[in-house]
């Protein structure tokens, strides 16, 4: 197996995982039960877009995709903290004391 | 065969990294409460996107890209347990309980008249 | 480390980070790293012995060897088709003695990121951390493995 065909082959097999992962993500994010839930199981589907992202830029050779999954991992951050501030504003407002 | 040995070395990195994602979105959605999922998303989650980076680092053989994606793994291990911290906390006093297996809740006794201390 | 040494890797990140490592750029980026230390020259907090570089990259080896531990055994505990009975989760409260800010969140990063424990909250004096354990065996030996592992490298690194 040469090397060219052997990458082709990783990366093939990395997408597939990650479509799995992608899918098991969406799974808990459908089922909830609570917000929280839901949030962590965004933040991890960042995770894994950003896995997608760097498994193409192997497959390709176009490493301009690495910036992308930087921003993203960056922006996966942000959103988390927006909507973990989200859920500790939302607990208070409803009358119990935190 | 020593040409390609950085395709096999970061090839064998990124179907790890992968895996490791794969497991867990697994422990995500078989888990059975808020933070023992929690463990399973910022642990094995930042190994497996960290490892996809790094395996561009190693396929691409170039000193720029390579540079930009250790400094996305460390970005990557610095922000997920701060994420996974402020989620825990955040669920925690907006009354999320843990799940009724759980042994001992030392937090729970926290604003009671016995502070959990040594 | 002294400013010019401090001006190099500067410029030399920089030609990284902007892909580019010809003459100019770097001396562009050198240009702009002198003036970045020109105006956190109050803040430079003067030699650092290479003791303390050493125990950084011990925290460093510690921490990445811990990381990739605590990946498999999370992965190992999710593939149990016995899920329920293999866990035993609690929180526990976990006295700490560190003195800055930095120091504690330093310590419950790095408790985050390693085998089967979880920062979940600490005290408003900065006494406490409150650990999330995914499987609960003596609670004793958890707290003393924080407090001989990672709270003691912290405290090296920082005093």
């Amino acid at each position: 197996m040469t090397a060219e065909l052997f990458i082709d082959w990783a990366t093939l097999i990395a997408l597939v995982l990650l479509g799995l992962a992608l899918v098991a993500s969406m799974v808990r994010i459908v089922i909830g039960p609570s917000l929280s839930d839901r949030v962590l199981a965004l933040d991890l589907l960042t995770v894994v877009a950003m896995g997608f992202i760097g498994a193409i830029a192997v497959r390709t050779g176009l490493w301009l995709y690495l910036d992308i999954a930087i921003a993203l991992a960056l922006l996966g951050f942000l959103a988390t903290v927006a909507l973990a501030r989200y859920v500790l504003l939302r607990g208070h407002a409803d009358g119990e004391v935190g | 065969m020593l040409t390609g040995l950085e395709l096999y070395l970061g090839g064998v990195v990124l179907v790890l990294g992968a895996a490791f994602t794969l497991l867990a979105a697994i422990g995500v959605v078989r888990l059975p409460d808020l933070y023992t999922r929690m463990h399973a998303a910022s642990k094995a989650g930042a190994v497996g996107g960290g490892l996809i980076l790094v395996a561009v680092a190693v396929v691409s053989q170039d000193a720029a890209v390579a540079t930009r994606a250790i400094i996305g793994v460390a970005f990557l291990l610095l922000t997920t347990p701060v994420s996974a911290h402020l989620l825990a906390r955040a669920s925690y006093l907006s009354r999320y309980k843990p799940g009724s297996q759980t042994l001992i809740d030392e937090l729970a006794s926290k604003n009671g008249q016995n502070p959990a201390t040594e | 480390m002294n400013p010019v040494f401090l001006i190099i890797v500067l410029a030399l990140i920089w030609a990284a980070i902007s892909g580019n490592f010809s003459g100019l750029n770097l001396l562009l980026g050198a240009l702009i790293g002198g003036v970045a230390i020109w105006l956190l020259r109050d803040a430079w907090a003067g030699p650092r012995s290479t003791r303390k570089i050493r125990r950084v990259l011990s925290l460093a080896a510690l921490f990445l060897y811990e990381l990739m531990a605590s990946a498999v055994r999370v992965a190992i505990v999710v593939m149990r088709p016995d899920l329920k009975s293999a866990l035993r989760p609690a929180i526990i409260a976990v006295p700490i003695a560190l003195k800055s800010d930095a120091e504690v969140t330093l310590l419950a990063n790095l408790i985050t990121l390693t085998p089967g424990t979880l920062t979940v909250d600490v005290s408003a004096d900065r006494s406490v951390l409150y650990v999330h354990v995914l499987d609960m065996g003596d609670r004793e030996a958890v707290i003393s493995d924080i407090a001989n592992g990672f709270e003691k490298k912290v405290r090296e690194v920082f005093e």
